[in-house]
């Protein structure tokens, strides 16, 4: 036998001796979490000195910093629970190691303990078995949630049915310089035309980015007269009618737009930048609070104001949802509870920290903490929240979303 | 001990890491290539992604964008090495601090190189408010666009500033090892310069630069980060393409065809490398 397959030989058994160590080892470890917990107490008594693995999108400074600081410090306090958080480029990633670790059999020992989520992600996991249900009445601040809000009881057109907690609304929004561009256009109508007098001054981001895609659907509400037709599950034979239509507008606004519409930025904070050194005059977000911060940290203009669209903006919930295979459940619950409390949802609500708009119903809170929401201050460059919700519009079934974002690329983007 | 019992076992940790962490990840790509997904129930393998993949348009534009960027980074990093290596290997006052100014780049992450070509190069960067000062432009729009452009200018200068002292310290080592005492010679035979670097100092400097450019040509095929932060969304670099199938929320329609763009790069990159290296290996012994 040559020195060469003697050694491949021999490598071979060392892996099998490994792989059957590897394999046996999780169920060699006594500690798979029960998560059938009866009441809080339960939760709580679990939950003391463990720690919380939160996976969020940590492109924005002051959330980063208002949960590590103010969050943290909180469920510190008050449960011993020591809050780990973890910063993602896209949700899609958490979602992925969730998926990874399935794939991997690892059922009990997962790393992600909590994750801040909607929309797409939300269904690809309830695609995937991947989350953990049915925990929200053990949770006291559940009771300050409006479950009957078809826009919170509903994730993206699909039943959240007590695998998510809410955490913010948001709702579209547009941004411009008042001293640079003193009449912005305040409709998808204006906008096709105001693209034309002012060549190079506006651009999207592409279709992969949540924002672009979330434009783009304004366009294609536009181009079927409103979102009504297109609610409920996806229907091949209204997207062939309506899809065409709105092509048509994004192609004809194309050599009007930045780069000519060569191409488009491929996230949204390219686009802050863009607004932010002058090379466009508009900046929209799913999160108008956004244009509040970045006026205080000095990134935008203090002249920048915002605006909703005349026929209205797409509102959604944003959530957090906890991993079938995470073995601090308990710990996490205490987070999602604590997230839901009057103290986080208004302290998250003052423009200097965030200023979000909180997912629990006003009305279910005593006199004391409503007022104290009301007094808020406001950054200027801020739409009010309430103005906006008077004209707001619902999100598509994610599988429209998927349709309209491919049928972007396809026809617009090549 | 014997000595078959030693090679293997100094072998096995190396042997363990390939085969299970990187061949078994390329395992489980690769089944995924084949609509193979148990947990969300594709139980079927077949070639649907890769049958979709390679008769997409954007898969050819992709290709041709990264195979146009590796070669135009490489050729030019390679010719840019060699010239600066040729400097370098003479000495002058200064020499000390030159080389240590030329080998500088070779600490610094490709990321922050890249944010320092946005910083510099986008249309309302440090060259377009200086253009601006200057009178030269009066909007960015009118800045030659580097970043996002499709020349990908911005990625090329990046590669290029990265990978100039990576061939050029390899490049220079070689030609002192070998000494000028070839070129004397054949200058003393009477070659003109430009003679003795063509036919006496390339020659022999040719496998180390080839080996050298092969790396880097690999290298600038499969990066993603670059391409990402200064290239434009379509046509993207085949590695950016590939992650923007993986993050599609819609796993049964976009993973498969994510995998099988990975597992396209990987046998690309293979084959072209395999293809340089013959080419080279024919040169080299002729």
């Amino acid at each position: 036998m040559s020195i060469f397959s003697n050694a491949v030989h021999r490598a071979a058994q060392l892996v099998v001796f490994s792989s059957f160590i590897a394999i046996s080892a999780p169920t060699m470890t006594a500690f798979a979490e029960n998560a059938d917990y009866k009441n809080w107490d339960d939760i709580v008594t679990a939950a003391k000195g463990s720690s919380v693995n939160w996976f969020m999108w940590g492109g924005a400074d002051n959330i980063n910093q208002y949960v590590s600081d103010w969050v943290g410090s909180e469920i510190k306090k008050k449960y011993g629970v020591t809050l780990n958080r973890v910063g993602i480029n896209d949700t899609a990633e958490a979602v992925n190691i969730v998926l990874g670790e399935k794939q991997a059999g690892i059922d009990n020992k997962g790393t992600v303990d909590l994750i801040w989520i909607n929309g797409g992600n939300f269904r690809t996991m309830k695609q995937g078995n991947l989350i953990f249900c049915n925990y929200l009445d053990l949770l006291p601040n559940n009771k300050l949630v409006n479950w009957q809000d078809s826009s919170i009881a509903n994730d993206f057109g699909l039943p959240v049915d007590g695998c998510e907690v809410p955490w913010n609304r948001a709702q579209f929004a547009f941004a411009y310089d008042k001293k640079r561009t003193p009449t912005p256009p305040k409709s998808i109508a204006s906008l096709i035309e105001w693209v034309k007098s002012n060549p190079g001054q506006f651009t999207y981001p592409a279709a992969s980015d949540f924002n672009g895609s979330v434009f783009i659907r304004h366009v294609f509400y536009y181009a079927a007269g409103g979102p009504e037709s297109l609610l409920g599950d996806f229907d091949q034979a209204k997207y062939n009618a309506v899809a065409p239509k709105a092509w048509a507008i994004l192609n004809e606004m194309k050599p009007n737009l930045w780069r000519e519409g060569k191409t488009y930025p491929n996230s949204i904070t390219t686009l802050a930048q863009l607004y932010a050194n002058q090379e466009v005059a508009l900046y929209f977000n799913y999160d108008p609070a956004i244009f509040g911060i970045n006026v205080e940290n000095g990134t935008f203009p203090a002249s920048t104001r915002s605006y909703g669209l005349e026929n209205g903006t797409i509102a959604n919930t944003n959530y957090v949802a906890i991993p079938y295979n995470s073995p601090r459940k308990a710990a996490a619950m205490i987070l999602a509870n604590e997230l839901l409390s009057f103290a986080a949802q208004y302290t998250k609500a003052k423009p200097d920290v965030w200023g979000a708009t909180p997912a629990i119903d006003l009305s279910k809170l005593d006199k004391k903490s409503r007022d104290a929401f009301n007094d808020l201050p406001r950054n200027p460059s801020v739409i009010s929240p309430e103005a906006l919700a008077k004209k707001s519009l619902p999100e598509l079934n994610p599988q429209w979303i998927s349709a309209i974002e491919k049928g972007w690329q396809k026809n617009v983007a090549e | 001990m014997s000595d078959r019992w030693k090679i293997a076992l100094l072998l096995s940790p190396a042997i363990l890491v390939i085969v299970i962490l990187f061949l078994g990840g390329m395992g489980f790509g690769f089944a995924q290539s084949l609509n193979y997904m148990p947990i969300i129930g594709l139980d079927s393998p077949n070639f649907d992604a890769y049958v979709s993949v390679l008769t997409s348009k954007s898969f050819y534009l992709s290709a041709f964008l990264t195979a146009y960027i590796s070669l135009v980074s490489t050729l030019l990093s390679c010719i840019i090495a060699i010239g600066a290596a040729l400097i370098l290997r003479r000495s002058f006052v200064g020499r000390p601090f030159a080389n240590f100014l030329f080998q500088v780049n070779l600490t610094i992450p490709h990321l922050v190189g890249a944010i320092g070509i946005l910083y510099l190069f986008s249309q309302s960067g440090f060259f377009a408010r200086l253009a601006h000062e200057f009178h030269l432009i009066s909007q960015p729009g009118e800045f030659p666009a580097m970043i996002y452009d499709p020349l990908a200018i911005g990625i090329i200068l990046q590669y290029v500033w990265k990978e100039v002292p990576f061939i050029g310290i390899i490049v220079l080592a070689n030609m002192q090892s070998f000494g000028d005492d070839y070129e004397t010679v054949g200058r003393s035979l009477g070659a003109n310069r430009w003679q003795t670097f063509r036919y006496v100092l390339l020659p022999m400097i040719f496998p180390g630069l080839l080996s050298a450019a092969m790396i880097v040509f690999a290298f600038t095929f499969g990066a993603y980060e670059i391409p990402a932060l200064l290239g434009q969304n379509h046509p993207a670099a085949l590695p950016v393409l590939a992650y923007q199938k993986f993050k599609e929320v819609d796993l049964g329609a976009a993973r498969p065809e994510a995998m099988a763009l990975a597992m396209i790069i990987a046998f690309l990159s293979g084959v072209l490398i395999l293809g340089y290296a013959w080419a080279a290996r024919r040169r080299i012994r002729s």
